[in-house]
């Protein structure tokens, strides 16, 4: 059976990053960044499923149908917004689930969330989320290659 | 690039601390992968492991002194703790990461404050002792296309 499929969320806010002020989104697109996750995915023999919902609600249901499609996750929430603790719960759910199967899960973010003070990461089962954040588009590179060498080692 | 790789309180003891969390890697594994990817890339890269916070501040200063381009820093619990170390990141302006063998955020809740993260360009997390080679291999492609634009 295949174990190379991996499925790239991206929530709400990201569909246009000059919303950001942050450097680390200067001039970046995401039509970039989906670019630069083929391209890394493609040497790494990786199949990419790469997605954007700016409707939190839609993007979640997706990846809850989907989780028994797919391989491995990596995730950004972005907009996530920071009131919400419902939403988190359903990440951490979510997460759990993708935790359970054994799968490697990586939350995303093109910046350094902590330098805001205010924004949290996801939450999960000890010793399955991993986290990259702050190497802008390559923060999504990292991540793939992480879960590639995950991959190989099952 | 010359990069510093520095490391905190018992990451010495790794392999035998809990490797249901931290792996059965060893630090002179750790260290021979990181030369590994740094010689495949033309990087120079110094391994350092101290118990002691003062010490690890005393890291950072040598690579303010010495101007190396990136440090990596996993300060372990010292992490959650240190002012010093932050106020000594701060003082760096080469590009600084964060990293971490597991995930802090989803441990004990006194591990989920960070005062390296906001002193720091980048973090990674979670992603096992392959982060440190991950994130070295990364480098070249980061200088030429992202640091710059720090």
């Amino acid at each position: 059976m295949s174990n190379n499929r991996l499925l790239i969320i991206n929530g709400p806010g990201l569909s246009d990053l000059s919303n950001y002020n942050e450097t680390a989104h200067d001039g970046l697109t995401l039509a970039a960044v989906q670019k630069k996750c083929a391209q890394a995915c493609e040497s790494y023999g990786l199949e990419m499923d790469f997605r954007q919902n700016d409707d939190e609600a839609e993007l979640l249901s997706g990846l809850i149908e989907d989780i028994n499609n797919f391989d491995a996750f990596i995730i950004n929430p972005a907009g996530r917004s920071q009131t919400s603790s419902v939403d988190l719960e359903i990440y951490s759910s979510v997460i759990n689930e993708i935790g359970s199967q054994d799968k490697p899960v990586v939350e995303v973010r093109i910046e350094n969330i902590f330098k805001e003070g205010n924004n949290k990461p996801l939450h999960g089962p000890e010793g399955r989320l991993g986290f990259v954040g702050g190497f802008g588009m390559y923060s999504y590179v990292l991540a793939i290659q992480s879960i590639d060498k995950k991959l190989r080692n099952k | 690039m010359n990069i510093y790789v520095i490391n905190g309180p018992n990451i010495n003891l790794l392999g035998t601390r809990e490797p249901e969390i931290y792996g059965n890697e060893t630090l002179e594994t750790i260290a021979e992968n990181c030369q590994k990817q740094a010689s495949k890339a033309g990087h120079v890269v110094q391994f350092m492991q101290s118990n002691y916070e003062g010490k690890l501040v005393e890291y950072i200063q040598d690579a303010i002194k010495n101007a190396i381009d990136v440090i990596i820093i996993n300060a372990a619990a010292y992490t959650h703790t240190s002012i010093a170390i932050h106020d000594a990141l701060k003082s760096y302006s080469g590009f600084k990461i964060e990293l971490h063998i597991s995930n802090p955020h989803i441990r004990e809740s006194f591990r989920h404050e960070t005062f390296v993260a906001p002193a720091a360009d980048a973090v990674v997390a979670g992603l096992g002792a392959d982060g440190y080679g991950h994130v070295i291999g990364l480098l070249t492609d980061l200088q030429k296309h992202y640091m710059q634009k720090k």
